[in-house]
């Protein structure tokens, strides 16, 4: 019986201990736990206060939404874009779509939903006071640790003034390829209306010499005569600003041109004198551009060096080197040179040097508006008296 | 080791040979921790060995008849006090396999410092299992006495096989088929 | 074996009226010239004619209704449209030789800047027609 007391007695000192031991256990269980937890809020509010410094500096409107549209969160740069303050009036996103956007904003959060993210949105929202605004937005789903999603949040910039440019910008464009196309049509009605004069002056010099044959005097002819120069140097120069004007045209062409085939053609097309020898040692490539403006393009620098040829035996040398990325012509001429300080002048328009009958001052600016054209530079090389270099290049 | 285990070792031997055998192989022992232990707490191994071997001494029952005894004991406490942990096996053989990356992640999140044998699956299929035990302790009996009743949890039985690896017991090949 | 031709000439400016006749007159042809000075004039003359025109020398860029708008008409005319109508103009504009053609004409030609060019020419395209057979 005793000892049966003694077992029990035992047995309850020994229950005792352990639960005195087991709430020591548990005494430092909690405090480890109040340490940590210590340690994890300090951790927290560190995060909490940068997240917030985040919120708050960011230039960007920052906004968070509930899952069903009611805004949560706006940040300073959200309230003066959208001009609510939601601490006082609750708002739903719906609110704030531009009602045209409407279709395209339930897209994007299907999308939202789907993806958890949706980018580049670009749309307009409305604002408390009714104005429109243009935003581009990314957004991203946030969830809680057991991935439900809880909310959503974005990042909404203001692009209403981009927006604005791009629509003026638009406008312009459309504004100047009309006005393209009336220029284009004006020369060609004031061409026309130019020249029908030029036309009825030169019937009318000849019918006067030819009723009055016999009967005209020697200087009389001769002024007749130089009616008739001034007549065709106008109807030229009509018919270079014409030429002009057209470059750069809406139906300019963009097709493989062989300039071999190019060149065989001019040389049909130009009068080339007996003492000038056109030298083309190498064959030349075929390039994309418009053949027409093309073929004026060559037309005109060999016209020139022909033209400004003063030698007794003119030449004329036409080459290429192949270049990463385009193709540099030279036409090269022993005529009578440019003048260092003319070179930067002459591809301006009206800018002749050389006051003759069959020069209007245009031929090089069609050039260099040709070059342009072609995605190319032209520049020369001269010398007086010993000839003139005119390199230029042509895009691949 | 866990407490828990000292704790419901000696709550087993309460059950089935009375307090006075609690008492003699508490005192019979060269306890450190004097008997006194609580489920959360952690005690030497080597206190485990002593009760142990006090006990068989007396039953005249060999450790490892003790250790299936305990193990299957040890099974109820499981699905008492873990049901959420069994509920989510459907087949015994399932619930084996995965005890070295389920249920003993499971055991680490309460335990952190809970040192646990390795069971590695040899091979396996729908009916048959065959997986290698890992432990310094060598109480295999125990993870024997808890198979036994995880087949039964399951409504179903099965032959399970023992070879020892190492002769020490710290090696140990369940070869189980389930009928 | 060369026809009589009846012209009309739809042109507004008149020396250009002078310069045909002038023509027609040194070559010593027999062809009768009427005249419109724009499109509408042309339309009332031809409606109210006994007899049509051979051929029809237009001008382009005139007032009133312009040479393209004029050549649109006559050709939704089945009775007019089939009277060989041929352009004389200024104007080389790639878009109105483009449009005259696709409209159905019977030639395209440059006023040239020089009489003597121009009456050869006038010369040319009359002896033409009047070698062809044509709907009298």
């Amino acid at each position: 019986m005793n000892n049966e007391i003694d077992i029990l007695k035992r047995a309850l000192a020994r229950e005792k201990s352990a639960r005195k031991s087991a709430e020591r256990i548990l005494e430092e269980k909690s405090r480890d736990l109040y340490r940590i937890s210590q340690k994890l809020e300090t951790l927290l509010a560190e995060k909490s206060a940068q997240l917030q410094g985040v919120f708050e500096n960011i230039i960007d409107a920052y906004v968070i939404i509930g899952i069903d549209g009611d805004i949560l969160k706006f940040n300073d740069a959200a309230k003066r874009l959208f001009e609510y303050n939601i601490d006082e009036e609750p708002i739903n996103v719906v609110q704030l779509i531009f009602p045209e956007d409407h279709e395209y904003a339930m897209n994007s959060f299907l999308d939202l939903k789907k993806y958890g993210y949706f980018k580049n949105y670009e749309a307009r929202v409305l604002t408390k006071s009714g104005e429109v605004k243009w935003v581009h937005i990314n957004a991203s789903i946030v969830y809680d640790v057991g991935r439900v999603p809880i909310a959503a949040q974005g990042i909404v910039r203001d692009i209403t003034e981009i927006k604005n440019l791009e629509v003026q910008k638009e406008k312009l464009l459309k504004k100047l390829e009309g006005s393209n196309d009336l220029l284009q049509e004006y020369a060609h009605i004031v061409s026309h209306d130019l020249k029908s004069p030029l036309r009825s002056i030169d019937a009318l010099v000849h019918w006067i010499k030819e009723d009055n044959q016999g009967q005209l005097d020697e200087t009389t002819i001769q002024n007749f005569k130089l009616i008739e120069t001034a007549l065709e140097k106008m109807e030229l120069l009509i018919t270079d600003l014409l030429d002009y004007a057209s470059i750069g045209a809406k139906d300019t062409l963009k097709e493989e041109v062989n300039l071999n085939d190019l060149m065989r053609d001019l040389q049909s097309i130009l009068f080339i004198p007996d003492h000038i020898k056109v030298i083309m040692p190498k064959k030349m490539p075929t390039v994309i551009g418009d053949p027409i403006k093309l073929q004026q393009l060559f037309q005109n620098l060999i016209g020139n060096a022909i033209k400004f040829s003063d030698k007794t035996k003119g030449e004329i040398n036409i080459d290429v080197i192949e270049l990463e990325g385009y193709y540099q012509f030279s036409i090269k001429d022993n005529g009578i040179g440019i003048d260092q300080k003319f070179h930067n002048k002459i591809f301006e328009i009206f800018h002749s040097l050389n006051k003759s009958k069959s020069s209007t001052g245009i031929g090089l600016s069609i050039v260099k508006k040709i070059v342009d054209m072609h995605g190319g530079k032209i520049w020369l090389n001269s010398e007086l008296d010993f000839g003139t270099t005119f390199y230029f290049t042509i895009e691949k | 080791m866990k407490g828990i285990v000292f704790t419901e070792f000696l709550d087993l031997v309460e059950d089935k040979f009375g307090l006075e055998m609690v008492d003699y192989i508490i005192t019979k022992s060269d306890l450190e921790s004097e008997g006194v232990y609580t489920a959360i707490g952690t005690y030497s191994f080597s206190e485990m060995l002593q009760l142990l071997k006090h006990l068989s001494a007396r039953t005249e029952l060999s450790i490892d008849k003790l250790l299936l005894v305990y193990g299957e004991h040890f099974f109820s406490v499981l699905e008492t006090s873990y049901p959420g942990l069994l509920a989510s096996y459907k087949d015994p053989i399932e619930m084996i396999s995965s005890i070295e990356n389920h249920i003993h992640v499971e055991v680490r999140k309460i335990y952190p410092d809970a040192e646990l044998p390795t069971f590695t699956v040899v091979d396996r299929s729908e009916k048959m299992l065959i997986i290698d035990y890992t432990s310094s302790r060598a109480m295999h009996h125990f993870g024997l006495g808890l198979m036994n009743k995880t087949f039964e949890h399951f409504d179903s039985t099965a032959d399970i096989v023992l070879e020892k690896i190492k002769p020490d017991g710290t090696e140990v090949r369940f070869v189980i088929h389930k009928n | 074996m060369n026809n009589r031709l009846k012209i009309l000439l739809i042109e507004d400016d008149t020396i250009e009226v002078m310069k045909l006749k002038r023509v027609v007159t040194t070559l010593g042809l027999d062809h009768q010239i009427e005249e419109a000075n724009n499109g509408e004039a042309a339309f009332s003359l031809l409606k109210n004619a006994e007899d049509l025109p051979d051929i029809i020398l237009l001008d382009l860029n005139m007032p009133k209704i312009n040479g393209i708008e004029f050549l649109t008409t006559l050709k939704n005319d089945d009775k007019l449209r089939y009277i060989p109508t041929i352009i004389l103009t200024t104007s080389n504009n790639q878009k109105d030789m483009l449009a005259c053609y696709r409209l159905g004409i019977a030639g395209y030609i440059l006023k040239p800047l020089k009489y003597e060019q121009y009456a050869k020419k006038i010369e040319f395209l009359l002896a033409y027609w009047s070698a062809n057979e044509l709907i009298k």
